[in-house]
């Protein structure tokens, strides 16, 4: 028996103003499956996931979350979904057993269950040692996998996480891949939005590539690897904008994007045996190279290979 | 949604309990206002214990008893401490220098001795015009203290009055009690008189009845001797005669037989005569005879009375009266003097003094506790404010967090988290000014009133206005940084306008309309009814219903308007 679908979003719009924020958005998520919504800042992945978990009403369009659909039994729905928002939405002044337990209470359990599953969330998170420490005492890491608590304490069908590893430390991070892996293994459908190509390589069996509200591709990491294409990349940088054509007459050997004004550039190889030859090449440009990095195909170069723009700019890296 | 709402109104609980801010605010913070305002807008309503007591330049002219108790006077008030000085120039660098030194008084040369004279004494007091409040405060004081020494000389005069009259009346008490003993023994002495008198004439009297008994024992022994002789006399006249109707007496008796004789014959005959006796003539009539009674009488013997006087012819006392000398009367005797009203009637009081009580008009004190005016009042503010904290700043810190989002995907209706929330808060807001209230009365003697309980309908009432009155700031100020601000202002105004830092007659007649539209200015009323003016529950009742209904109205525009909140939160 197929897994069944637990998130079902079909044809999803949303706009505000003259602004289309999610164009015809179609996907779904079946239990036990971690599907990435992958995107650059201002993709649309928010509004869906606000869409998906009720806070916003989409302007066409259908939602089902474990088969209930948002329009005509949304209470039911929620009692269904975990949501994880970006923002650390827990009251700093409670502690962290009292954050989760109100939201557990807030979901419909009585007060000695959702006593024990706080606890057990809170054990989950790596948080359990901590439990009586109040929010604004946590570290931004710690404060992140008490977000996640609070969103899987009643144990949901679905679980929407919204850019759950923001500004995490490695060890939270790794403590809330650990969870969600967990979560999903136990039959709850995962859809995790994040603009981190690296975590959707790691951890999601699906991912939907979108951008400016559009569903650009959907499918396997590999899948989607595969439709940037399989050719390393060569990034070099130079002190200024090197002689244009430095590179020229080396077979397989092609710019990906116009130089950067600040020098720059990226380029597609045929074969890593050509690297020597780029960096000779390099020395002669006019420019002094000060370094270059040479990349395996990934999600990134699908999604430039899609747009023609990077997946994340400068500050969102920093 | 009656769940969502528990949860959320525990919740309230919890992060008031974890927010120190907001428990400074509510309490401390409150209490520190209240102090600082009722110790140092005291004056309002007189000066307070244990405040630093106002200086009163004195500046003594008169050096009299007068001057000297009204000196000692101002020295035992608390609130009030006297500084000599020399002269008016003086006094006049003092009040200069002295920050609570808002008047002088000069008591002029000779006030005392007019005062106890009797006379109208006036004692001049000069203001700092500055420090008008405070001496305004400082002569109702004054005016009380000068009505007290008056009085007090007119206690002692009356009572010196009193104690004469009391002495007198003692006085004129013995000397009646004295007259009355005087009179006692003269009319001894009168009746020792008139018995004395009385038996002398009984004496003189008895001699002279007895004179007179031994001379009519003889001369009726003289009659009875004269009237045995012609006793025996007429006795014998009466024999001879008798004899002789004794004789008459016989031949009636013999004529009487002869009648009764001739009578039977005359029968015989008639009857010897037969037929003829008709014939014969009647007989000639008989005289009648005298009836037996008449013969009885002539043969009765004479008997003659007895002619002897038992007494003696009386002889009148009065023509032998003796008349002893009168004895004088008493002269002023009768004119005693009557002491008895005298002695009755008080002392002519003094005429009074018109003076005049304070009663504070539902009964009671008329002093009024600066405190039962700022401890409810700075406990509105601090209401309104926290109130701004906990509903407007919570709301929009919720909704910042993202905890709000998350409350609504979780399922929670908007109508319970508002309810849990509002109804926390409410809560929260009583029990503030219950905690407020009591610290009131325990720590500056706040007055609770008749029905101490009533109180709690305006703080009810003033704390459910005030959650709403949050909620509609929560939805005016769209950040927590525009809250504060608006919502300060907003407080802050109404806390003003509607009395709560000022007696609302303090107002120009145009704000007070205005207030009337205000939550806070019925809830002063209804405190200001039931602690200082010391009216029943039912004068808070009133109020309290229309700051009910002021809060009912901010709670429909609230929730009108709070979808907008959750507009940015959710669907």
């Amino acid at each position: 028996m197929p897994p069944t679908a637990l998130v079902e979003a079909a044809h999803l719009r949303k706009s505000y103003g003259a602004r289309l924020a999610v164009d015809d958005l179609t996907f779904s998520v079946k239990a036990g499956e971690v599907v990435g919504l992958l995107g650059p800042n201002g993709a649309g992945k928010t509004t869906t996931l606000s869409m998906l978990a009720t806070l916003i009403a989409p302007d066409a369009g259908e939602v089902r979350i474990a088969g209930f659909d948002s329009r005509v039994a949304p209470d039911r729905l929620r009692r269904r979904l975990g949501f994880v928002p970006q923002s650390i939405a827990l009251y700093p002044p409670l502690s962290a057993f009292q954050n989760v337990e109100v939201f557990a209470r807030l979901q419909g359990l009585t007060r000695p269950i959702a006593q024990a599953r706080s606890s057990e969330a809170l054990e989950a998170v790596g948080l359990g040692d901590r439990a009586d420490d109040p929010v604004w005492s946590l570290s931004g890491g710690m404060q992140r996998r008490l977000n996640l608590a609070c969103g899987m304490v009643h144990r949901p069908e679905a679980l929407l996480l919204d850019e759950p590893t923001v500004g995490v430390d490695p060890q939270s991070r790794e403590r809330i891949f650990t969870t969600i892996r967990a979560m999903a293994e136990s039959g709850v459908a995962v859809l995790y939005s994040t603009h981190y190509m690296e975590e959707v390589e790691r951890m999601c069996d699906r991912a939907l590539l979108i951008d400016g509200g559009k569903l650009l591709a959907q499918g396997t990491v590999a899948q989607l690897i595969e439709l940037g294409g399989r050719h390393p990349r060569m990034e070099l940088t130079f002190d200024r904008v090197p002689r244009p054509g430095w590179h020229d007459g080396i077979a397989g050997v092609a710019a990906i994007a116009a130089t950067l004004a600040d020098g720059r550039v990226l380029l597609e190889l045929a074969n890593l045996g050509q690297i020597g030859e780029l960096l000779e090449r390099a020395r002669n440009s006019g420019a002094q190279l000060l370094e270059f990095a040479v990349h395996s195909p990934n999600l990134s170069d699908a999604f430039i290979a899609l747009t023609g723009r990077a997946l994340r700019d400068k500050a969102a890296e920093n | 949604m009656l769940r969502a709402t528990w949860i959320v109104f525990q919740n309230e609980f919890r992060l008031l309990a974890r927010d120190r801010a907001s428990l400074f605010m509510l309490m401390v913070a409150p209490l520190v206002i209240i102090t600082v305002a009722g110790f140092s807008l005291g004056n309002i309503y007189g000066a307070q214990p244990g405040s630093e007591p106002y200086a009163i330049v004195v500046v003594d002219n008169d050096r009299g008893s007068l001057a000297h108790a009204l000196v000692d006077a101002l020295g035992r008030d608390h609130a009030i401490a006297v500084v000599p000085a020399a002269s008016l120039d003086a006094a006049r660098a003092i009040i200069g220098g002295r920050a609570r030194a808002p008047l002088c008084i000069v008591i002029p040369a000779g006030t005392s001795a007019a005062f106890a004279t009797g006379r109208d004494v006036h004692l001049a007091i000069y203001i700092d015009p500055v420090k008008r409040l405070e001496a305004g405060a400082i002569e109702l004081d004054l005016d009380r203290l000068c009505r007290a020494i008056t009085s007090q000389a007119h206690a002692i005069a009356q009572q010196q009055i009193a104690a004469q009259a009391t002495q007198l009346r003692a006085q004129l008490t013995q000397a009646a009690a004295q007259m009355k003993a005087a009179a006692a023994q003269l009319d001894q002495l009168r009746r020792q008189f008139e018995s004395a008198r009385a038996t002398a004439q009984a004496e003189v009297t008895a001699q002279t009845h007895r004179t007179i008994e031994r001379v009519s024992a003889q001369i009726t022994a003289q009659i009875n001797q004269s009237l045995e002789a012609s006793r025996t006399a007429v006795a014998h006249d009466l024999a001879v005669r008798q004899d002789a109707l004794r004789v008459v007496g016989r031949y009636l008796a013999q004529l009487e037989a002869s009648r009764h004789d001739f009578t039977a014959w005359l029968a015989a005959l008639k009857t010897a005569a037969g037929s003829h006796a008709s014939q014969i003539p009647p007989p000639p009539q008989w005289p009648t005879p005298p009836d037996a009674a008449v013969m009885a009488e002539l043969a009765k013997p004479f008997e003659l009375p007895a002619a002897r006087l038992d007494a003696a012819p009386s002889i009148a006392p009065a023509n032998i009266a003796i008349r002893l000398p009168p004895i004088p009367e008493l002269r002023g005797r009768g004119t005693l003097p009557d002491f008895s009203s005298a002695i009755a009637r008080t002392a002519a009081p003094i005429p009074g003094i018109l003076g005049w009580h304070e009663r504070a008009i539902g009964g009671g004190d008329a002093h009024v506790n600066t405190f039962d005016q700022y401890v409810p009042g700075f406990g509105i503010t601090f209401l309104l404010i926290d109130m701004l904290w906990g509903v407007g700043v919570g709301l929009i810190d919720e909704r910042d967090w993202g905890t709000l989002a998350r409350m609504r995907i979780s399922g929670a209706p908007a109508a319970g988290l508002m309810l849990g929330k509002l109804t926390a808060r409410f809560l929260i807001g009583l029990g503030q000014m219950i905690l407020l209230f009591g610290a009131g009365w325990v720590l500056f003697g706040i007055t609770l009133g008749r029905d101490s309980w009533a109180l709690l309908m305006p703080a009810a009432a003033i704390s459910f206005a005030a959650a709403a009155f949050s909620l509609v700031i929560a939805c005016v100020a769209r950040t927590r940084d525009a809250v504060l601000p608006i919502g300060a202002m907003a407080a802050l105004a109404m806390s003003a306008i509607g009395g709560c830092w000022w007696p609302l007659d303090f107002e120009p007649a145009w704000l007070r309309a205005g207030a009337l539209a205000m939550p806070t200015t019925w809830t002063m009323t209804a405190f200001n009814n039931v602690m200082i003016r010391g009216l029943g529950w039912t004068s808070a009742a009133g109020p309290a219903a229309i700051t009910f209904a002021i809060g009912l109205a901010f709670l429909a525009i609230g929730i009108a308007s709070s979808a907008r909140i959750y507009r940015l939160a959710g669907q």
